[in-house]
């Protein structure tokens, strides 16, 4: 247990500077856009400007969705940037310690524990950054209202729920859900994608040239087994099967891959790699 | 004593090893030679379990590779194994946190005996000091082997001197040493058991001392009869 929270210790400790670098540009993208936004309406408002004359949408009250949609892209754009980042990382946080000077894998491998700590330590750390992203958002969400509120006069705006402002971009909705049982499928489903874009790294690194035909191919079977009840047409409305036995089936082949990637990650560590 | 039995690895297409079989024993320094691609490194490789092999067993001290050998071994291969963002303090914290047979003293013996600065960044290192910091991590773990992969390789004339220094000190006196290595003549008066290898196969193994005395012959001499004919 000591090991392993080391272990992730050292991989947080390695990717901060990117998650804070992540932070700040969100941090600077999503307010710089929504002053910027709020500003040009309050200022055209306070003016008494017309839609007519300053080229753009001027409502009657202001309200934070309102804003958030006006400011959509560089609201959204730092989003899809993290996201890329860090479905980037998943596959660095393991070819880091092979390439470069220093080849940390060696290190790594001859740590007197088992090996399958290593593969949890980076799916931990990986969860964390995301984590810290969500949190780091819904914060920024919080402040972004608050920043809101001191713009708009009182008499410019009306109020407006936090959940309000979280639904009405859908990329927002998706990372942030309403539901308990929606985080679990968004956030399941990506834990399900890292452990398999780590098994199938391992696989390139086990078997290399020939390690990225398997690579490609596992990854390929594993999407296919998670939509096989759609590509066989079974969520049909005149389907078979009941919408509850095509949910069980999906969330069988969701654990199968689970056990399966996970299962064959450990043993390629400890029986296949090679540095 | 550490045991390598017919061990056999192919990698594209190619046999790397080849029916390998040899032992190194507790309290003496092995040497495996070989001209380049003989398959020195992916033995010791092997024998740390950081390559899979098609077929043979390695044993050290009757036990087969696993997690609890990494205690019992150190392995200083040919290149640096630390994050070059590290600090050299920082890469001596790490081993510390994760090796029990860490000997802190030694750590910071070794430091002054290389006169490498704790604060320096391990990717600033030159190669010579870098070469210094591998052994500095491999001998500062108790250990009852120590495996080097070519540690001269590429280093400067008084940092080979000072390395040298190492292997006749009690550093390495108690341990069984097996390492591989190009610069013979550095290290052939320390040596006391010698491995041929030839096309991932053994050629010859030997003790130094025997052959000297009952042959008059040097580990040179020898090896010029087995690769040159």
């Amino acid at each position: 247990m000591n090991r392993y929270l080391k272990l992730v210790n050292m991989e947080i400790h390695r990717f901060r500077y990117i998650l804070a670098s992540l932070m700040v540009v969100t941090l600077l993208s999503q307010c710089g856009s929504l002053i910027w936004t709020i500003q040009r309406v309050v200022s055209a408002k306070e003016k008494g400007l017309t839609q007519a004359e300053v080229g753009f949408a001027i409502p009657k009250f202001l309200s934070f969705p309102w804003a958030i949609v006006n400011t959509k892209v560089w609201f959204i754009l730092p989003i899809l940037l993290s996201i890329t980042v860090l479905v980037l990382y998943s596959m660095i946080i393991w070819y880091r310690d092979w390439f470069g000077r220093s080849t940390f894998i060696y290190r790594l491998l001859m740590l007197p524990s088992a090996r399958w700590v290593l593969y949890v330590s980076k799916l931990t750390a990986i969860l964390t950054f995301v984590f810290s992203m969500i949190a780091f958002q819904l914060v920024l969400l919080v402040g972004e209202n608050m920043l809101f509120k001191t713009i708009v006069p009182a008499g410019m705006r009306t109020d407006s729920t936090f959940v309000e402002a979280s639904t009405i971009i859908p990329v927002l909705d998706t990372l942030l859900p309403k539901q308990f049982e929606q985080f679990i499928y968004s956030y399941g489903l990506g834990i399900i994608g890292v452990i398999v874009i780590f098994t199938a790294v391992l696989l390139e690194r086990s078997y290399r040239r020939l390690g990225i035909l398997y690579a490609i191919g596992y990854s390929a079977a594993c999407v296919g087994v998670i939509l096989s009840p759609f590509i066989l047409g079974l969520d049909r409305s005149n389907s078979y099967w009941y919408p509850s036995e095509i949910y069980t089936m999906e969330l069988a082949a969701c654990l199968l891959i689970s056990v399966i990637s996970v299962c064959l990650g450990f043993w390629l560590l400890r029986k296949k790699i090679t540095v | 004593m550490i045991e390598v039995i017919d061990v056999h690895k192919r990698f594209r297409g190619r046999k790397v090893l080849n029916g390998v079989s040899f032992t190194a024993e507790k309290g003496q320094i092995t040497c495996l030679i070989g001209i380049n691609g003989a398959g020195k490194s992916t033995i010791l490789k092997a024998i740390m379990g950081l390559t899979p092999l098609k077929s043979g067993m390695i044993r050290i001290d009757d036990a087969p590779v696993g997690p609890a050998m990494y205690e019992k071994v150190a392995f200083v291969p040919d290149h640096l194994t630390t994050p070059t963002g590290m600090r050299l303090s920082e890469g001596i914290q790490f081993m510390k946190d994760f090796y029990r047979n860490w000997n802190d003293v030694r750590a910071n013996e070794l430091l002054a005996f290389f006169k490498l600065d704790r604060t320096e960044r391990v990717g600033n290192l030159s190669k010579g000091m870098a070469a210094k910091y591998s052994l500095l991590l491999g001998l500062s773990q108790d250990t009852d082997y120590i495996l080097m992969d070519e540690p001269f390789s590429g280093i400067d004339m008084f940092s080979r001197e000072i390395i040298a220094e190492v292997f006749s000190t009690d550093l390495i006196e108690d341990r069984g040493v097996l390492l591989t290595t190009h610069e013979i003549d550095d290290m052939e008066h320390l040596i006391d058991q010698a491995v041929l290898l030839q096309n991932g196969s053994v050629q010859l193994a030997f003790d130094c001392e025997e052959m000297r005395t009952t042959e008059g012959k040097s580990v040179i001499d020898v090896m010029r009869e087995v690769y040159t004919g």
